[in-house]
C-alpha cells in the first residue's frame, strides 16, 4: 500500500485513546481518536479510515454506532474491531453487533496488532462486493435470488440504455462515475423505502430486490432520480439538443440519446419459476421490451400470473 | 503583503467544516427526530443555509465517493443518502456567539440565493438550481473571514463603520484579500465543481469569470438586488452598481429586470417568515 493505513479509535476513555494511538503509530499506522458522541457517524462518513477501533463497554452507546454504519453497504468495508471488558463477554449482544473481530481490556497489545493485520487482510480476501461501487457481487447476488425463490419479492435487473458508447466517447472515468452514481440512486431508493437487497453484477448490470407491495415506488423513484442526475454527466450542448455524436455497435456514425435506465422486473412467487437460473432468462427477455421504447422505463412479467 | 494571503490559503486548505447558527441545527434535529420528515422538508432547510450546503456539498465531491460534479443540493442528497446528511447536519458545529452579523448574513445569502433563482428562471437559463446554489454560497468568505480572522474581522468593520468603506475595500486593505477570493479558494479546497465556485470567487468582478460567465453574472445582480432591498446585512450599506458586462451578458433590460424586482419583494415577504422560524428557535 502506498500510503499508511488510516485508524480511527472511538472511546471515551481519552487516556486509553490516546495510547492506543501512540502504540498503532509506532507500527506506522496513521491513528487518530475521538470520544464516543453523536458527531462520531458525521466524522466517520465525511472521512471513512480503513479501520475502526470502538470501545464498547455496556455503559457507551459504541454498539449503536457499528450497527449504523453497517446499514450503509458503502461502509461495510471498513473492519471494526471491538474493546470489551472480560466481565460483558456473556451479555454482550454478539450477534446483534456485526464486529470483525474484538480485543478484550485491558488490551494486551500484541494481540490488537495481530487482529489489525487479520482484519484487515480478511477484508482484501473474501469481499466480494464491486470495487467500484461497493456493492456486493456475485457471488452474493446468487445467494440473495435464491433466498427470495417463492417469496413475494421482486428481483429486478437494472441497466443503463447506451451505456457503451458513452464510454467510448467521455472515457472511462466519466462511465465509471454514471455507474457508481447509479449504484448510489439504486441503494437510497431501497433503503429509503423501507430496505432490500442491492448488487453489482458488473459493468452496467444491476439487481435489486424489493418486496412486492413496494417495486413500483422503488422503480419510480430511482427512473426519475437516474435522469435528474444524468443530466450532470452531460455538457450544455448536449442536454439542449438531446444527443451526442457517437458510434453504435456496428461501428457506424450515429447520434446516441442521453443515458437513461431500463429496469426488468421479475416476480419471485411465480410457480413456473423452479431454479434461479430462470431468473436471469426471463429478466433479458423483459430486457429487450424494456429497450425498445426510448427514454426510462421499468417493465413487470406478467406472464405467468 | 504576500505573507497574510499565503497564510489565511493555508488556513483555508486546513479547513474542513465552518460552523453554523444554532436555529437551523434545532430545525433539522426536530426533523430528523421525526421519522416521518419528507427529504423535501429537510433539503429546505439545508438549502437556506451556505455553510451546511457547503459541507454537504464537499462531501458529495469528496474522492471517497467518486462523483466529480455534483453541484445542487437535491442531487446531493440523493446521491448521499438521507442518512449521511442527517448525520452530517447533526455533527454541525454553532456558532459560539449568535452575534447579528451571523444572523445578518445568513439572511442575505438567503435572499441572494431567493432573487438568483428568480432571475434565472424569469430569463430562462439552464441550470436554475445551480445558479441557486452559486448565489447561496457567494458569500461564504465572509464566513471563513469571520470564524478564522476574528481580530482582521474587527478592523474590516472598524474601516467600513468610521471611514465609509465598501467591505471589500476594506478586507483588501486589512487582509490583502477579499471575500470573493477567499470564498473560491475554499470552493475549490472543498471540491466543489467549477460552476458553483468561479461565480463564487467572481461576483464583484464579473469581467474575470470566464467559463461561467452567466452564472456569474446573475449572482453578482441578485447580489446588488438583494443589498438594495436592505434584506439581511452583507457587512456595509453600500449598493454597488450592476457591472455593465453582467447586464450585456444576461441581455438585461429595464422591463425584465423591474419585474424581476417586483417578484423578488413578493417572495421576500416569504423568506422573512421562514428565516424568522429559523432564528426565532
Amino acid at each position: 500500500m502506498s500510503r499508511s493505513t488510516r485508524i480511527t479509535i472511538v472511546s471515551s476513555d481519552t487516556q486509553l485513546a490516546s495510547h492506543i494511538e501512540l502504540r498503532l503509530q509506532s507500527k506506522g499506522y496513521q491513528a487518530s481518536h475521538m470520544p464516543c458522541s453523536d458527531s462520531v457517524l458525521g466524522v466517520l462518513y465525511s472521512d471513512p479510515p480503513d479501520l475502526l477501533i470502538i470501545e464498547l463497554s455496556s455503559k457507551m452507546g459504541g454498539d449503536e454506532i457499528v450497527r449504523t454504519l453497517r446499514s450503509d453497504s458503502f461502509f461495510s468495508a471498513i473492519p471494526i474491531i471491538g474493546l470489551i471488558p472480560e466481565s460483558d463477554f456473556d451479555t454482550f449482544q454478539w450477534g446483534a453487533c456485526a464486529l470483525d473481530d474484538f480485543v478484550h481490556m485491558p488490551i494486551n497489545f500484541s494481540e490488537l496488532f495481530v487482529r489489525i493485520s487479520l482484519s484487515l487482510a480478511r477484508i482484501k480476501r473474501i469481499f466480494d462486493n464491486n470495487p467500484l461501487t461497493r456493492l456486493p457481487g456475485n457471488t452474493s447476488i446468487q445467494n440473495a435470488i435464491e433466498d427470495a425463490m417463492g417469496k413475494p419479492l421482486m428481483v429486478c435487473y437494472l441497466d443503463i440504455n447506451h451505456f457503451k458508447p458513452y464510454n467510448d466517447v467521455f472515457g472511462f472515468a466519466h462511465g465509471d462515475e454514471v455507474l457508481r452514481m447509479t449504484a448510489r440512486i439504486m441503494f437510497n431508493a431501497v433503503r429509503d423505502s423501507g430496505g432490500g437487497f442491492c448488487g453489482h453484477i458488473g459493468g452496467d448490470d444491476f439487481v435489486i430486490i424489493i418486496g412486492s407491495e413496494r417495486f413500483e415506488a422503488v422503480c419510480q423513484t430511482i427512473i426519475k432520480h437516474f435522469d435528474m442526475i444524468v443530466l450532470d454527466m452531460f455538457d450544455e450542448e448536449t442536454k439542449k439538443q438531446g444527443y451526442y455524436p457517437g458510434t453504435n455497435r456496428k461501428g457506424d456514425k450515429e447520434d446516441v440519446p442521453l443515458l437513461s435506465i431500463s429496469i426488468a422486473v421479475v416476480p419471485m412467487n411465480m410457480p413456473k419459476l423452479r431454479h434461479a437460473a430462470k431468473v436471469a432468462e426471463v429478466a433479458a427477455e423483459l430486457k429487450k421490451i424494456a429497450k425498445n421504447s426510448a427514454g426510462s422505463r421499468y417493465v413487470v412479467d406478467h406472464r405467468n400470473t | 503583503m504576500d505573507d497574510k494571503r499565503s497564510e489565511l490559503k493555508k488556513i483555508i486548505m486546513d479547513t474542513k467544516t465552518l460552523p453554523t447558527l444554532p436555529g437551523v441545527i434545532n430545525k433539522l434535529n426536530s426533523l430528523s427526530d421525526n421519522d416521518k420528515a419528507s427529504v423535501q422538508e429537510m433539503a429546505k432547510v439545508v438549502t437556506s443555509d451556505q455553510v451546511l450546503s457547503a459541507r454537504i456539498l464537499r462531501l458529495a465531491n469528496s474522492p471517497s465517493y467518486g462523483f466529480y460534479r455534483v453541484s445542487t443540493i437535491s442531487n446531493a442528497m440523493i446521491l448521499l443518502g438521507v442518512n449521511v446528511v442527517k448525520s452530517l447536519a447533526l455533527s454541525s458545529s454553532i456558532f459560539e456567539i449568535m452575534e447579528k452579523n451571523s444572523v445578518g448574513l445568513w439572511e442575505h445569502s438567503l435572499g441572494v440565493g431567493v432573487a438568483a433563482n428568480l432571475l434565472a428562471r424569469r430569463l430562462k437559463l439552464p441550470e436554475c438550481e445551480e445558479i441557486a446554489t452559486a448565489a447561496l454560497l457567494h458569500d461564504i468568505g465572509k464566513v471563513i473571514v469571520s470564524i478564522k480572522c476574528n481580530e482582521a474581522e474587527k478592523e474590516i468593520l472598524k474601516l467600513v463603520r468610521d471611514r465609509g468603506f465598501y467591505i471589500r475595500e476594506a478586507e483588501r486593505e486589512v487582509l490583502d484579500t477579499d471575500h470573493a477570493e477567499v470564498g473560491g479558494w475554499l470552493a475549490k479546497s472543498w471540491f466543489l465543481p467549477d460552476k458553483l465556485s468561479e461565480p463564487v470567487a467572481f461576483h464583484h468582478d464579473v469581467v474575470k469569470s470566464e467559463n461561467h460567465r452567466i452564472k456569474t453574472s446573475v449572482v453578482h445582480i441578485a447580489d446588488v438586488l438583494i443589498k438594495a432591498s436592505g434584506f439581511g446585512n452583507s457587512g456595509d450599506c453600500h449598493v454597488p452598481k450592476i457591472q455593465q458586462v453582467a447586464w450585456d451578458t444576461l441581455k438585461l433590460n429595464e422591463q425584465v429586470l423591474s419585474d424581476v424586482v417586483d417578484e423578488i419583494e413578493d417572495k421576500l415577504v416569504e423568506v422573512k417568515n421562514f428565516s424568522l422560524e429559523m432564528i426565532g428557535s
